[in-house]
């Protein structure tokens, strides 16, 4: 489904130096899989997830999704392929402020130049009911804890029913208690409908939830395991 | 959710920021509109004041110029004689067709005698009269008759339903000209016949009597004969007519033309600072906003959104801003202009003369387009700027 293939990512800094993100990365992602990438602050992880979703350009290599290099699309195209095939959840708060929660759900439908309306409220109102938020759909961001928050934002990275769901560290800056609700809320969103997940954490112990894992070090993916 | 409506909900969730570019928008669409209907109803007025004459050439005693200039531009009565004789040799003079004497007046100053105070008056001969009696031909269907008068667009009656006292003596006001912004609005017209009958009878009806020096005219309105051209002829009767000053109708209000354009001059490079001023705030105001916002127009670019939605949602707030700050400043620069138009006469010492429903409908229209030009313009770059930028560095801190 997703194949990394030999992929370096280098960031250019000030004064001519550079830093090498991800080096000579090598990944595949099945249909179906939980895959959790481990990793220390600045071991790679972000910038590999960015490079599977083509938000950002490899320095090399190439990424593809279900035999399609990423980079031979044009912007429309990937987009479109972001749109319908990607969703996201990110370590930061993603919620547009100005938008409703519902407002907020329903945004993704909405970004491509011809997007169809069908069955959007009906299927705003079941991702809501799914992350047992339903009662908030009139509120603003702001009136929400982080952790209804991020389940709303869970919420909205499944409205265009995603084939893959890709999650930056999405437990972060939860509590205990909150970061198990959302993994908890993860693993059945897996096991009920079947979506691939692509999970990057820096805690160990929520490999339990994979049947992948994937440790990265210094930009170097160093084990990919199966279970 | 449409973009627009997108645009709109962020425009209502950064209220400050929105306000800054809408109040730029409005400064721009508020001076450009201002300014345009000031100057253009100025040369409007002029231009009509022009063609109400009627005259190719006018021409007035030596050194009255800018007195005649006055007292038709801004309706500040004027005296001035010159010996009838005059006209006798202009109308022999090669090019002129027509001559026609005309009398400046003036009722008295806060006499109980006039009921209009210092009030201009023109009085022509209907013998050769071709400038006011067409006019009159065409809309009352006759000449005026001893004792009768046609006002400018502001003269109303004072006694009774159609009368007003000049100097002791009611004349009929029979009809008002259409209005031309300019001191023949505030203007009498009347036949040779009913001005020396008030002179005569104001010397036992009023508080200080009408003089009309004998033989004398104030002024002598010279049409050209078909094929002539105005300037030679003009030169021709300053050659030949001394102690008088022929003006070209095309030259006529010149000094007055002067203060326009200087007055143009300093306005546009105003009008030109302050465009330039807001077109680099605005762009400031989007660039900063671009750049809070660079985390926001990520993630709706790794939800699906192609580098043309973002760019087009960011020059559609920038419309939707444009366009309710363009109308705001349109509304309030339509409503100072007709509110105080007489207040801006005064002060800039200008004729105005409001702009027909069709042409305002342009001129707002224009000032719409310039408060979209500006800030679309000021926007375009930071929206391309952030539009272009990979999503993962836009979302990174």
């Amino acid at each position: 489904m997703i194949c990394v293939n030999d992929v370096t990512k280098i960031y250019p800094l000030a004064k001519g130096s550079s830093v090498t993100a991800v080096d000579r990365a090598s990944l595949e992602i099945h249909p179906g899989d939980f895959t959790i990438v481990v990793g220390r602050s600045g071991s790679g992880k972000t910038t590999l997830l960015n490079l599977l979703a083509g938000l950002t350009r490899p320095t090399s290599g190439n990424v593809t999704v279900d035999g399609t290099n990423l980079w031979t699309l044009t912007d429309d195209q990937q987009s479109r392929l972001r749109n319908q095939t990607l969703g996201f959840v990110f370590q930061f708060p993603s919620l547009l402020p100005y938008l409703t929660v519902f407002e907020n759900l329903i945004l993704p439908t909405c970004l491509q130049p011809k997007p169809s309306q069908n069955g959007v409220r009906e299927r705003a109102s079941e991702c809501l009911q799914k992350v047992e938020l339903y009662d908030k759909r009139e509120v603003y961001p702001r009136q929400l804890s982080a952790g209804q928050q991020q389940r709303v934002v869970i919420a909205r990275s499944l409205m265009n029913q995603p084939k893959i769901l890709l999650a930056d560290e999405p437990t972060s800056n939860l509590d205990e208690k909150t970061e198990l609700e959302i993994m908890d809320l993860f693993a059945n969103l897996h096991a009920s409908m079947g979506v691939t997940i692509v999970m990057v954490t820096h805690t160990q112990q929520l490999i339990s939830y994979s049947n992948h894992a994937v440790t990265m070090a210094a930009g170097k993916i160093i084990n990919d395991a199966r279970r | 959710m449409s973009l627009f409506e997108l645009a709109w909900k962020s425009i209502s969730g950064y209220a400050f920021r929105s306000s800054v570019v809408a109040l730029c928008a409005f400064l721009v669409a508020a001076f450009a509109l201002f300014t345009t209907l000031v100057m253009r109803g100025a040369e409007n007025s002029l231009r009509l004041a022009i063609d109400r004459l009627g005259a190719d050439i006018v021409v007035v005693p030596e050194g009255a110029e800018a007195k005649v200039e006055s007292a038709l531009l801004m309706g500040i009565p004027a005296r001035l004689w010159m010996p009838q004789e005059k006209m006798e040799k202009i109308s022999t003079i090669d090019g002129v067709d027509t001559v026609s004497p005309q009398l400046y007046l003036a009722t008295l100053t806060g006499a109980s005698c006039c009921s209009v105070s210092d009030m201009f008056m023109i009085a022509y001969d209907p013998q050769t009269d071709f400038t006011v009696q067409p006019w009159l031909q065409r809309t009352i269907g006759g000449g005026l008759r001893l004792g009768e008068v046609v006002g400018g667009s502001y003269i109303s009656a004072t006694e009774g339903k159609q009368n007003i006292r000049v100097y002791g003596y009611l004349v009929t006001l029979k009809s008002n000209l259409e209005p031309t912004g300019t001191g023949l609005d505030q203007s009498m017209f009347l036949t040779f016949d009913t001005a020396y009958d008030i002179a005569r009878k104001s010397g036992s009806q009023a508080e200080s009597p009408l003089v009309i020096p004998p033989g004398s005219i104030s002024a002598a309105m010279v049409k050209v004969q078909p094929g002539s051209d105005p300037r030679e002829v003009a030169v021709r009767i300053m050659q030949s007519v001394p102690g008088v000053t022929p003006i070209e109708s095309t030259n006529l209000f010149q000094s007055y033309r002067k203060q326009m354009t200087s007055l143009l001059k300093s306005i546009l490079v105003i009008l030109g600072l302050t465009w330039g001023l807001c077109v680099v705030l605005i762009g400031l105001v989007f660039s900063m906003a671009a750049n809070e916002r660079r985390k926001e127009l990520g993630v709706i670019r790794a939800m699906g959104a192609g580098r043309r939605y973002v760019f087009q949602s960011l020059l559609a707030e920038a419309s939707i801003l444009a366009f309710f700050g363009g109308l705001s400043g349109i509304i309030l620069a339509v409503a100072a202009v007709y509110l105080f138009r007489h207040l801006i006469m005064a002060s800039m010492e200008i004729p105005f003369l409001l702009p027909s429903p069709v042409s305002l409908l342009l001129y707002i229209g224009g000032g719409l387009a310039l408060a979209l030009f500006s800030v679309n313009l000021a926007a375009l770059f930071p929206a391309y700027k952030i539009s272009r930028q990979e999503p993962a560095l836009a979302m990174r801190e």
